[in-house]
């Protein structure tokens, strides 16, 4: 080789810690007591869950009429927050099962979070249908249950097709995640200190004592759940797309739509990976752990996925003209231009144009930065699913029958109390549960490489070159 | 044919160059023929051709732009090869040429008494006219050269080791280029194949395309490794490992191919208006019926259940003659969509597809190789070149 500079790969966890260290930075953030910020920050967002609960329970009282629905726009806030809240679960899944695929090692550290993340949107999203069918007490006819009045849903309905995917997805979803938690759980059963929190995770941690033949079925179960995986990242969003897409409505039926939603449901869903490790990692100092090469590599893909969804409105807007289909043409304009165009380029403004600020390397890793722009684009994919959805009914085929759409205080209080939801599992689960997994970031440290030299153990800093 | 053990290039290797060229040669000159028979069979047949080996070149481009992008380690090592292939698209850009004089036989959009009796393509002849078509096509293979250019000869001067900070200056090019890149081929593929029914749209064609760029790279990075091979060159250098990891992306994006044409084919199906409808109508009509069926099971459903296995990704036989069958494949879709535009009661394959596939197939295998061996077949210079030679696949 005519070169003479060998290639070294940075460490990706600062601060050269043993394993030992490693077990117990993670473990005590669910052993000793929670700060006193926990019980602020829960006490907030249970209290934002209640709100909802409330506004769920007023809705069944008193039926959809509550909210802003009218006429053409049949379909409002509890779509949107229903797209909206499965986008948010995309990332988890690329994070757990495509990046372990693709061996980005940089994924142990944040892929833990991520995934109880997509969890936790998943059953707020799941709220948003089940409430929407006005009779609530009869939901389960979503299913296909035999009955003796041989009634079944429509099989030719997307939104048949939604319950499977979203069930579909929540349930390997979440073996995924007890899977790869296992071995993290008997770590806290052996260090646990009290009889209940030893006899609790040892039923959870079902046995795990680390040997050779349990680590190798554990791979291969993780392998073929990363497999299984894979292609849901893809099929949810794409199922979910096609609520709009094999409509005919304007604006809704267009062919770019499956992997259009798959990518801005990645883009939002970094951008809440984002926000959350920003906020765990200063709360329980976990620098070391999640470090500016995480979040600047979370910046790229946010990047990378914002400019496809931006991809995606260009070409949808090019064929709309090219198209010559009136109606299509009218539509992208009156986004552009109609009543909803402050929504239009709120979605422009936060997906496309300020994502553009990570092609700087020093925004990229400037914490603020990133933190208000990862917030920024989830408004900015929320008025995504709003401009869709609200522009196309608002104006549709029939002059006559327009109407302008706007909420009422139920339809925000219901999604601002979705987010105390989510926060509130969220809370809950990095008090009890390894926020980290700890066995796969000692996987991935260098001396877990049987090549690995003794005498070279202390790294080199990383001065991050790229 | 020898490798030189420390410069890692290749002698007397120029024969499989040599039968390219005849074989092209010949192709041409048989296929060129086809034009005075018939000139309007010629020009589909040509276009066919053209855009079967343009998805190669342009694969090869897409290739090294996200080696770069990625600061990727496992595939520096067959970067080289990627690197040769994008190098002829400066040829397609001549190879091109016959389609601009083709251009009455193949768009109908061209026609200005078709455009005055017809109201929709009034509204797009600002967008479908000659002079926008041909200045559209200088300017995407102006980009592609640009970045072809740019991106082998920083490769070369890394060999020498005169780059300092390559990741960078290679991403410095590699990000904006991969949005030239994106743009340009949607349009190109829009501009060549989807304004041959100037009717019809779908905002996912581009896409769909592109994944078919995709597979067509590594098909032939895999069968090109495994010929190399054969000659007992770089046996310790590209391994199971690489064919490995190349499979794995055959797979992906054989299945993206087919989640692009499923969506493309379920959302036009499902929605049932009649403007989009009628292409998949003309490419059910007759025996086109039959090609399409062929399309579902032998460029996805066969394949799938064959390439997801980690041993057909390893094995030495699977991993020849699943790139063929793909390629082969891969024609027929790029003839799938084209033809039925000339024949629209069924599927007919002229003697001139073959013979102007072969044509420019061999004048592209030429071009590709004689670059190839005229400089060090693996990026010599690379610092990760070592990592990527023993990277280990799961």
């Amino acid at each position: 080789m005519s070169s003479s500079t060998e290639h070294i790969e940075e460490p990706l966890i600062k601060g050269n810690p043993s394993f030992g260290k490693i077990t117990s930075v993670i473990s005590r953030i669910s052993e000793k007591k929670a700060p006193r910020m926990w019980y602020v920050a829960i006490s907030i967002t249970s209290s934002l869950a209640a709100l909802m609960f409330v506004s769920i329970g007023y809705l069944v009282w008193e039926g959809v009429g509550i909210w802003g629905l009218n006429n053409p726009v049949g379909w409002g806030w509890a779509i949107i927050n229903f797209v909206f809240w499965v986008g948010i679960g995309h990332a988890g899944t690329l994070i757990s099962a495509i990046l372990f695929l693709l061996r980005q090692k940089w994924r142990t550290s944040i892929n833990r979070f991520a995934e109880a993340m997509t969890l936790f949107a998943v059953m707020c999203a799941l709220v948003f249908p089940g409430i929407h069918v006005g009779r609530i007490w009869i939901a389960y006819y979503m299913f296909p249950l035999p009955n003796q009045m041989d009634m079944w849903p429509n099989f030719r309905s997307p939104l048949l097709w939604d319950v499977f995917a979203v069930g579909t997805y929540f349930t390997v979803s979440l073996m995924f995640w007890y899977v790869g938690l296992i071995p993290d759980l008997a770590t806290l059963r052996d260090r646990a200190t009290t009889k209940l929190r030893k006899f609790v995770l040892g039923i959870l941690a079902v046995g795990w004592h680390g040997g050779n033949r349990q680590w190798k079925h554990y791979e291969l179960a993780y392998l073929i759940l990363a497999g299984i995986s894979t292609p849901l990242v893809l099929s949810v969003h794409s199922v979910v797309s096609t609520d709009f897409a094999v409509s005919i409505v304007p604006g809704w039926h267009t062919t770019i739509f499956p992997p259009y939603f798959v990518a801005g449901a990645i883009f939002s869903g970094f951008a809440m990976v984002m926000t959350l490790s920003i906020i765990v990692r200063k709360l329980f100092a976990l620098e070391d752990y999640i470090t500016l090469r995480h979040l600047e590599r979370i910046n790229k893909i946010m990047l990378l996925t914002g400019m496809m969804v931006g991809y995606a409105y260009s070409i949808e807007f090019f064929i709309a003209w090219y198209s010559g289909n009136i109606y299509e043409a009218f539509t992208f304009i009156n986004r552009a231009t109609g009543p909803y165009a402050w929504g239009y380029w709120i979605m422009i403004t936060c997906n496309v144009v300020v994502p553009q600020m990570f092609w700087f390397k020093k925004l990229r890793n400037s914490i603020p930065v990133m933190f208000v722009i990862s917030i920024l684009i989830n408004v900015g994919m929320w008025f995504e699913r709003f401009v869709i959805v609200v522009s196309s009914l608002a104006n549709d085929f029939l002059p006559a029958a327009w109407d302008y759409y706007s909420p009422t205080f139920w339809d925000i209080s219901t999604f601002v109390g979705s987010f105390g939801l989510f926060l509130t599992l969220f809370l809950l689960f990095i008090r009890f549960a390894p926020i980290i997994a700890m066995s796969e970031v000692k996987g991935v440290l260098p001396e877990a490489d049987p090549h690995h030299h003794a005498q070279d153990h202390d790294h080199k800093e990383p001065n991050d070159g790229h | 044919m020898k490798l030189d053990a420390s410069t890692y290039r290749l002698s007397e290797a120029g024969r499989p160059g040599q039968i390219g060229l005849i074989l092209g040669l010949l192709g041409l000159i048989a296929g060129g023929a086809g034009y005075w028979v018939d000139s309007e069979q010629f020009f589909f047949s040509y276009l066919t051709a053209f855009f079967y080996w343009f998805t190669f070149a342009i694969g090869g481009l897409f290739f090294v732009l996200l080696h770069h992008l990625v600061a990727a380690t496992w595939s520096v090592v067959i970067r080289r090869l990627a690197e040769s292939v994008m190098a002829t698209v400066p040829f397609m850009a001549l190879l091109f040429i016959p389609i601009l004089f083709g251009v009455h036989d193949l768009y109908h959009w061209s026609h200005a008494e078709a455009v005055a009796d017809d109201v929709l393509l009034q509204g797009k002849a600002p967008y479908l006219n000659f002079g926008f078509f041909a200045l559209r096509a200088a300017l995407y293979f102006g980009i592609w050269t640009l970045l072809s250019y740019l991106l082998r000869k920083i490769s070369f001067k890394q060999d020498k080791g005169e780059v300092q900070d390559f990741p960078h200056k290679t991403a410095f090019i590699s990000a904006p280029g991969m949005i030239a890149f994106a743009l340009t081929l949607t349009f190109a593929s829009f501009d060549w194949l989807m304004t041959l029914d100037p009717h019809w749209y779908s905002t996912i064609f581009g896409v769909y395309i592109f994944s078919g760029c995709v597979v067509s790279i590594f098909a032939f990075m895999i069968l090109t490794f495994r010929f190399l091979g054969k000659n007992k060159i770089l046996t310790e250098t590209i391994t199971i490992e690489h064919y490995h990891d190349m499979g794995k992306m055959l797979f992906a994006f054989m299945v993206f191919w087919a989640y692009m044409a499923f969506s493309q084919y379920f959302i036009i199906w499902y929605g049932n208006v009649p403007e989009e409808t009628i292409w998949f109508i003309h490419r059910w009509e007759g025996s086109w019926k039959t090609i399409s069926l062929l399309l579902v099971f032998g460029n996805f459903g066969i394949p799938f259940f064959i390439l997801i296995t980690r041993v057909a990704k390893r094995a030495g036989l699977m991993m020849v003659i699943m790139p063929i069958w793909l390629l082969i494949m891969h024609w027929i879709d790029i003839f799938w969509i084209v033809t039925p535009t000339l024949h629209k009661h069924g599927y007919h394959i002229s003697w001139m597809d073959p013979a102007l596939t072969i044509g420019i197939g061999g004048i592209f295998f030429y071009l590709v190789w004689s670059r190839f061996i005229a400089r060090p077949i693996i990026p010599v210079g690379d610092p990760k070149l070592k990592a990527s030679i023993n990277s280990l696949s799961h």
